[in-house]
């Protein structure tokens, strides 16, 4: 009853995606390997429109709910928020969203039609191969998985820890792949079950993405011999539940992400005394500093600046790690060249040594293909196609990338999955390949900084280090509803909002004279500069020649809608017809409800509500309008009142002139913190338009 | 520019009451610039007079649309056949768009959807000052750059008279003694002198009072006319 036209805000939905296409994007978006439209699912979060997230983040990625725990989440970094306060927690809103929608995705699933009679053979599911995988299933390809593990997901579900990637979590993205109808060979080890050239002569088009599976050793005395593990193979048996051995003091040779898995992991396996050892200084360590700050929490100390140098045994057990200080690990042009002070050594006790400094491809498996190698025996390929030197055999991921993120890897995924179908097709691959790297606003103004409302990130809750070191259960709980709503309430619309029609600007000057953030410049026309734009929509409601919108959440479009929300008003109904325009960051809130005689209309902020909004309610059949405005801290942007105010004091005078009451439109405050008292002002205006009566139409458009 | 006021809803619902077909046509320069008769406030008259017939069991239709500007016909001349399907146009231009449209619509009787006030400027948004009396004889390098024909209540060119009270007018103490500003204005600028010269009195025969006025640019009428011969 009180829900929008679903159908007219797809049409919508799909307007804006088109025209955010032809404009600069937001950095989130743009520093998304994927280029994952974050604006759009956050705003679906705000209004509880989960589905729809899914749909926005599912459509350019295969591995969302991976992301949703472990990315490395480019899009917080380069979000322009960073500038007033601290970042949107864009993953874990992903995550809240992903959980919400668990539902409508798995009904979602389903078999894809095998359109083409050609048939693709994928090495390896890690994030590269699966993406690739769903791609070409979408495509209608009919295609085959090797996987040399006994289950998919390569390194996601072999070597990540279930603590970050619970494997049930996994399993989501796996499930939608698969159930496109893909034929799976799990325990088929490239080059031992089977052969490249066997999987050639079996399909039309092989990709090749086997990742970087080897872990690297160091050339060091007392390296070789028990007490002394790669990183690799004890992930996996920590992945797989195989216990692996360790003493009671452990030594993490690294300082990157994949050791801080290892020796948090070593943590869980009920050893008490785990430190690592890295060249690096803690400000140039590789690792995320929030997977940093998480080990020290968890007990885990960190020796920087000390570079390995022996092992050293006592017979065959270890006693120890010979190291020695680090004068510099980078050299003047920043690339990787440490330095020794040879005469500074120390020896850190330990009797297990995990070596974690960094993975290689095992290529063993091209030795008698038809795939070229080079010097160093990798892979020879063409980033430009995706294509080896054989016909036909791709690759992607990081088995030609070298080591980078999950998410990169799948959209090194996307591009081979268009390059084999370009190549299936005849088509010329070279310079049709899909590119993320897309032009994007610039920094938040200084100025601008200034007027944004200050408003702290939503923290995430955590299980004391203690709790979490007991066992490889997730220790970070994601958002609840109230936490997902307030923090999607952060995002500023960097992109959303105001362009003009140039068609329709006659230069008035009007939208420059009120934007609180001075994006708008007139010279022969207007021109709003997105960098500058908070996405109020202050303007457009102003415009008289009615040549502004906005990108997202056009109030415009919603206009046009408001008949069939209306719908037909019985002239015998009891109680009276309300239209609310109200914040659609609110009407998602937990207890969110409505009396069942309002007609809800989000809109973004009720800065973008015009008179013709107002009187087009009344026209439809309300007896009643209401404009329900956030109160106090809640809204986001600042100053905007006076105008809303004006807006409905002006259509209080114009319904006058036809002999309306002006009380049947008002503006009303309602606590966002707190669901029901949207209801409740709502009920209450309700109320005094019953008294003033129901409006008898003869006839009604 | 030319600012126009927005009728009432009564007075415009007069007008057009008895048609079943109307058009709300809006203006989008002048008369948009000061928010009476552009597109967004040709939607907002449509919406109410749908509104009215609703109330009065008329049946009605009104449907608004809006082109950049009713007084040159190159605007209009793309949409001739779509504002045919109307009874009625009732056009937010100023009355010079009103009358050009008009004598162009063939059948169709074209109404004035707003007033036109004055020529103004824009003092700030929202606020439309009138400066010009359009009266034909420009004096203003006489006056210090103030208007004595529209904004002297009276339209004297010798003044300021009696009722001039502490730099406002008898009229109002809400309207400034355009003579008292005059004096100040030329104080400022060091030419007090010349209001000593009376000016003679005026040929208003380049004003309204003489008939309707034309101009016609030769240079360009006659380009225009020898391409049309080419």
């Amino acid at each position: 009853m009180s829900g929008g036209s679903l159908e007219n805000q797809g049409a919508h939905f799909e307007r804006v995606k088109a025209l955010k296409e032809t404009r600069p994007y937001s950095p989130c978006r743009a520093a998304c390997p994927v280029n994952t439209d974050v604006q759009a699912y956050v705003g679906f979060i705000a209004q509880g429109r989960y589905a729809e997230a899914f749909e926005v983040i599912r459509s350019v990625n295969p591995i969302a709910s991976v992301c949703s725990m472990i990315c490395h989440h480019p899009c917080e970094q380069a979000c322009r928020r960073c500038s007033v306060d601290e970042p949107l927690a864009v993953r874990p809103l992903k995550r809240f969203a992903l959980e919400k929608a668990a539902d409508y995705r798995r009904n979602k699933r389903k078999l894809v039609q095998k359109t083409k009679n050609k048939s693709i053979g994928v090495i390896g599911s890690g994030p590269s191969g699966l993406t690739a995988v769903n791609d070409l299933a979408d495509l209608g390809y009919q295609v085959t998985i090797y996987e040399r593990h006994p289950v998919l997901g390569g390194m996601l579900a072999s070597a990540i820890p279930p603590y970050r990637l619970p494997r049930e979590t996994l399993q989501q993205d796996i499930d939608d792949v698969i159930s496109k109808g893909v034929e799976v060979k799990t325990n088929c080890e490239i080059g031992k079950s089977i052969t490249l050239k066997d999987i050639m002569a079996k399909h039309d088009a092989v990709l090749v993405a086997v990742g970087l599976s080897l872990s690297r050793s160091l050339p060091i005395p007392g390296v070789e011999g028990p007490g002394v593990l790669l990183a690799i193979p004890f992930l996996e048996d920590v992945a797989f539940d195989r216990k692996p051995a360790l003493g009671n003091r452990v030594l993490v040779i690294g300082g990157g992400n994949v050791a801080m898995d290892v020796a948090r992991s070593a943590r869980r396996l009920g050893v008490r005394n785990v430190e690592m050892v890295c060249l690096e200084s803690a400000e140039e360590m590789p690792a995320w500093k929030w997977e940093v700050d998480e080990a020290v929490e968890e007990g885990i100390t960190i020796h920087h600046r000390w570079g390995p140098k022996a092992i050293k045994r006592e017979g065959n057990t270890v006693k120890g790690l010979e190291v020695e200080k680090v004068l510099s690990v980078f050299d003047k042009d920043r690339r990787f060249s440490p330095t020794f002070d040879k005469n500074q050594t120390t020896l850190i006790e330990a009797d297990t040594i995990i070596i974690t400094i960094g993975q290689m491809s095992d290529m063993s498996f091209l030795k008698d293909s038809p795939v070229q190698v080079d010097e160093r025996g990798r892979a020879v390929w063409d980033s430009k196609t995706h294509m080896s030197s054989a016909k036909g055999v791709f690759f992607s991921g990081e088995v030609v990338t070298g080591p980078g993120s999950a998410i990169a890897a799948a959209a090194s995924g996307h591009r081979s999955a268009v390059a084999i179908h370009l190549y299936i097709q005849g088509e010329q691959i070279e310079g049709n390949l899909p590119s993320y790297d897309k032009e994007k606003i610039s920094q938040l103004p200084e100025d601008v900084i200034a007027k944004i409302n200050r408003a702290p990130r939503i923290k995430l809750h955590h299980l004391p280090p203690e709790t979490r070191c007991s066992s490889f259960v997730a220790f970070e709980s994601g958002y609840d509803e109230m936490e997902a709503l307030e923090e999607a309430g952060r995002c500023r619309g960097c992109g959303g909002g105001a362009v003009v029609d140039k068609n329709k600007c006659m230069a008035c000057l009007t939208c420059q004279r009120i934007c609180p953030y001075g994006a708008p410049v007139v010279t022969s026309f207007s021109e709003i500069r997105p960098e500058f734009c908070q996405a109020c929509g202050l303007c457009a409601p102003e415009c008289p020649g009615q040549a502004i919108s906005m990108v997202s959440y056009d109030v415009r479009e919603f206009r046009d809608t408001l008949p069939s929300l209306v719908g037909a008003v019985d002239s015998k109904r009891n109680e009276p017809v309300i239209v609310a325009f109200l914040c659609s960051h609110h009407v998602g809130a937990p207890g969110f409800t409505l009396p069942d005689n309002v007609r809800k209309v989000p809109v973004h902020c009720t800065s973008r509500i015009d008179v013709n909004d107002l009187l087009k309610a009344l026209e439809c059949g309300a007896d009643g309008v209401a404009v329900v405005r956030c109160s106090g801290d809640s809204c986001k942007y600042k100053g905007i009142g006076v105008r809303v105010n004006a807006r409905v004091v002006h259509t209080k005078q114009l319904i006058g002139m036809l002999g309306m009451e002006p009380g049947r439109v008002e503006i009303l405050t309602a606590d966002s913190h707190n669901g029901n008292a949207y209801n409740t002002v709502c009920a209450d205006f309700s109320g005094r338009i019953k008294q003033l009566g129901l409006i008898q139409r003869s006839n009604r458009l | 520019m030319i600012v126009g006021s927005q009728k009432s809803i009564d007075e415009i619902w007069n007008m057009v009451k008895d048609f079943k077909k109307v058009l709300v046509f809006g203006c989008n320069t002048c008369v948009a610039i000061c928010h009476a008769g552009g597109d967004k406030e040709a939607e907002t008259i449509a919406t109410l007079l749908r509104m009215r017939a609703a109330q009065q069991g008329s049946g009605m239709v009104v449907t608004h649309s809006s082109v950049m500007r009713h007084c040159e016909p190159e605007y209009f001349d793309p949409v001739m056949d779509e504002l045919k399907q109307y009874d009625l146009i009732l056009s937010t231009a100023c009355g010079v768009g009103v009358n050009f449209l008009s004598a162009r619509s063939g059948n169709i009787p074209v109404y004035p959807g707003i007033n036109t006030s004055f020529y103004g400027a824009v003092q700030k948004a929202g606020d439309f000052v009138e400066l010009c009396g359009g009266c034909g004889d420009c004096v203003l390098h006489l006056t210090g750059g103030i208007c004595p024909v529209v904004r002297c209540s009276k339209s004297l060119m010798n003044g300021p008279c009696g009722g001039t009270k502490n730099g406002k007018c008898e009229v109002s103490d809400k309207i400034d003694c355009a003579w008292y500003l005059i004096v100040e204005r030329m104080k400022q600028l060091g030419t007090l002198e010349k209001l000593a010269e009376i000016q003679p009195v005026r040929n208003w025969s380049h004003s309204t009072h003489g008939g309707p006025r034309r101009i016609v640019i030769e240079h360009l009428q006659e380009l225009e006319q020898q391409e049309n011969k080419g």
